[in-house]
């Protein structure tokens, strides 16, 4: 007891020592980095990243903090509104609007270099650029693509995956009538992407969530491609009751080989890698309605206005995060798409990447307009009232429309 | 003070000595507990924008938009059915708990940790755990009825407010009976066993003496459990959001659910704010409403 207590007070002493040492060094400054938890790999590789960056930077120091996207934004509102604001922070690209408008995000084009700013891939810098100018750099982007479990299909007869929906439909039919307890198409009905799930089918019919500053979610187009997921319910195509079940329920399905279709992100063949090593699966573009589409997401890495040390906070960036030999990395333990070019050299011969880099031609990205989390809460509830049969779809969908057309004003 | 000066104060000093000894400490849990309320009053009646900074009055705009919401009644609603339905259910099933655990019987020890027992786990965990339970697919719950041949297909419990929301109330009043039960125990412990004596020698049956004797004497408990678990369960939130967020379609959604989801999710912290003070002004209304009800019976008595 003694001997710890004593050692405790060594330590103590030693640390308030580091701590008087570190506040009399002029100049040095800490970064503070608040980011959103991919993996459990999040946390080690942005603090080797610090480590890299402290090893060049002597004195001044870059501090990592990671935390669960459902915590994010409100972690970051109450740290805003407390005017405790980490320098630079992770969000969703669809959120920057919201800081951009307050004020609360700095505009990065006195900082990079337009080597720097052309090493990007267009389509993902795209949308952190507003009014012209840039708040945010990528950090991670995925686009969407149809898993297809191949036994599964050939077991029913079908050896080419389906292009568009009138196969999927077909494919799912032949699966349903093996019997036993596999569904055709997953499809998801609760919590986080829900409405993801639905722009699929949206966009590849040739709608689109908001035109010209008013809803799209009540056209014709919205209503067909809402009323082709509804007949899939019942018919028996998808799972029962999907409402149930979330984005993690039906990978989980399709890992168990009970699925026969699911559009989802890169990330499941990391998953798949790990979880079902035996799955005999395949990657294929979204099926295509009258047009083709997918959806591409981007999170943002933002630097704040309030920071006192924006310079190193953008030399963080620039000098360890957004170099090639720390995207690679990223990358490879991450599984999200290459944002850089050369980064994306590294990932060529990946044939399965490939099937959502190829799409990106035809990527859609949320909108970039104010209130959006509410909107697309309002567009799943719609999408729940149609799968629970509390609404025909296009009710359900003007209900919608309605809410939107009220929060764009 | 030396004794002299007590005994030469005046009656009226003497009365209000004690008063001004605990004026300080009256202040300041005044400040501590009112401020934060009147912070979020001033609030509700200003205009803020997402990240809580606030500009100037906007003519009760927040409260105006609240009450025109599309939601509010329907989540007012369930929100009096949740809260009615756990603390009732929790108080009907309490009381015969609490009434068998007084007894002595072999075993009473154990029987009495294992009803405590949901109470030293997080609601947090607790929905987790009755979440995956109620999994359609890999749910222990269906894979129970598979097991015993009452199932064809999966019934994927928390689909649909039909289901979901019965089961919620049902996980709600689960984890609401320990505390319940152990005031009620405390309250059987502390009642004079020589009246319950008499009344046996006087002839009165086990119901009589529950009715005529039991029940008024835990009247104090009662309310007390009443009014605690009113304002607990009204503001819980833990459970419907692990296990449903609310949904389907907003159908499980009580007013914290909603006040959380428009604070964080949709950044209207005014409109926040002022369901913040309704909901208080409720739990206000409910609270002195019952305690001067709850004080004239027991005068009456």
């Amino acid at each position: 007891m003694v001997k710890t207590g004593t050692r405790r007070v060594l330590s103590l002493l030693a640390g308030a020592a580091v701590l008087i040492g570190a506040t009399s060094a002029s100049d040095a400054a800490t970064v503070r980095v608040v980011l959103g938890y991919y993996s459990a790999a999040t946390q080690g590789l942005f603090e080797e990243m610090a480590k890299d960056f402290n090893s060049k930077h002597p004195g001044d120091e870059v501090k990592i903090e990671v935390i669960q996207w459902d915590n994010l934004q409100q972690r970051l509102t109450t740290d805003i509104a407390g005017g405790t604001a980490p320098d630079i922070s992770m969000i969703g690209t669809r959120w920057l609007l919201d800081y951009v408008k307050n004020d609360i995000a700095e505009p990065m084009d006195t900082y990079v270099t337009p080597e720097f700013k052309a090493g990007f891939i267009d389509a993902f810098l795209a949308p952190s650029t507003l009014d012209g100018k840039l708040y945010g750099l990528p950090i991670a982007a995925s686009a969407r693509a149809m898993y297809y479990n191949k036994d599964l299909l050939a077991k029913a007869g079908v050896n080419e995956p389906p292009t568009n929906w009138d196969g999927v439909v077909d494919t799912a039919k032949k699966i349903k009538a093996l019997g036993g307890d596999s569904y055709g198409f997953a499809l998801q009905g609760k919590e986080i992407e829900t409405d993801a799930y639905w722009y699929y089918s949206l966009w590849t019919h040739g709608g689109e969530i908001i035109k010209d500053g008013k809803s799209g979610v009540a056209s014709p187009e919205a209503v067909a491609a809402l009323t082709l997921y509804k007949s899939m319910i019942d018919d028996g195509l998808t799972e029962p009751d999907p409402t149930g079940l979330n984005r993690q329920d039906i990978e989980r399905l399709f890992k168990q080989g009970r699925v026969g279709m699911i559009l989802t992100g890169p990330w499941l063949r990391g998953q798949i890698k790990t979880d079902a090593p035996t799955l005999n699966y395949a990657i294929a573009p979204i099926p295509e309605g009258t047009t083709k589409a997918t959806y591409g997401v981007t999170d943002t890495l933002m630097v704040f206005k309030s920071s006192p040390n924006k310079e190193l906070a953008m030399k963080f960036l620039m000098e360890t995060v957004f170099t090639p030999e720390w995207r690679i990395k990223f990358s490879k333990a991450e599984g999200f798409l290459p944002v850089m070019k050369e980064e994306a050299k590294a990932f060529a011969d990946d044939p399965q990447l490939t099937a959502f880099t190829d799409m990106l031609a035809y990527a859609h990205f949320a909108p970039a307009v104010a209130n959006w989390e509410q909107m697309s809460d309002a567009i799943i509830a719609a999408l729940q009232k149609t799968y629970t049969g509390q609404a025909k779809p296009e009710d359900a969908l003007k209900e919608a429309a309605g809410t939107i057309d009220g929060l764009a004003q | 003070m030396s004794r002299a000066a007590t005994q030469s104060g005046t009656n009226l000093g003497r009365a209000s000595t004690p008063y001004l000894l605990i004026l300080p400490a009256i202040l300041f849990s005044f400040w501590i507990i009112g401020y934060p309320i009147y912070d979020l009053a001033g609030m509700s009646l200003r205009q803020v924008n997402r990240f809580g900074l606030t500009a100037g009055f906007n003519d009760f705009n927040n409260y105006s938009r609240l009450f025109s919401h599309q939601l509010f009644i329907g989540c007012l609603i369930r929100t009096l059915v949740w809260t009615v339905c756990v603390v009732g259910g929790t108080v009907i099933l309490s009381v015969p708990i609490a009434l068998i655990l007084n007894e002595k019987f072999y075993g009473r020890q154990l029987a009495r940790v294992i009803i405590m027992l949901p109470w030293a786990v997080s609601l947090t965990m607790m929905g987790i755990v009755w979440r995956w339970s109620l999994n359609g697919q890999s749910g222990m719950v269906n894979a129970t009825l598979y097991q015993f041949g009452l199932l064809k297909a999966p019934i994927e419990w928390l689909a649909t407010a039909g289901t979901a929301f019965p089961i919620l109330i049902g996980v709600g009043i689960l984890v609401s009976v320990p505390f319940t039960v152990t005031v009620f125990l405390g309250g059987l412990s502390s009642l004079p066993s020589d009246i319950f004596e008499a009344a046996k020698i006087d002839g009165a049956d086990g119901w009589q003496r529950f009715r005529h004797l039991t029940m008024p004497l835990l009247r104090p408990f009662l309310n007390l459990v009443l009014v605690l678990n009113f304002i607990y369960v009204f503001n819980s939130f833990p459970l419907i959001w692990v296990m449903t967020q609310g949904d389907p379609a907003n159908s499980t959604d009580i007013l914290v659910t909603w006040l959380y989801k428009l604070a964080f999710r949709y950044g209207e912290l005014g409109m926040a704010s002022a369901l913040s003070v309704v909901m208080f002004l409720i739990l206000l209304a409910l609270t002195i409403t019952y305690a001067m009800l709850a004080m004239r019976n027991e005068r009456s008595t």
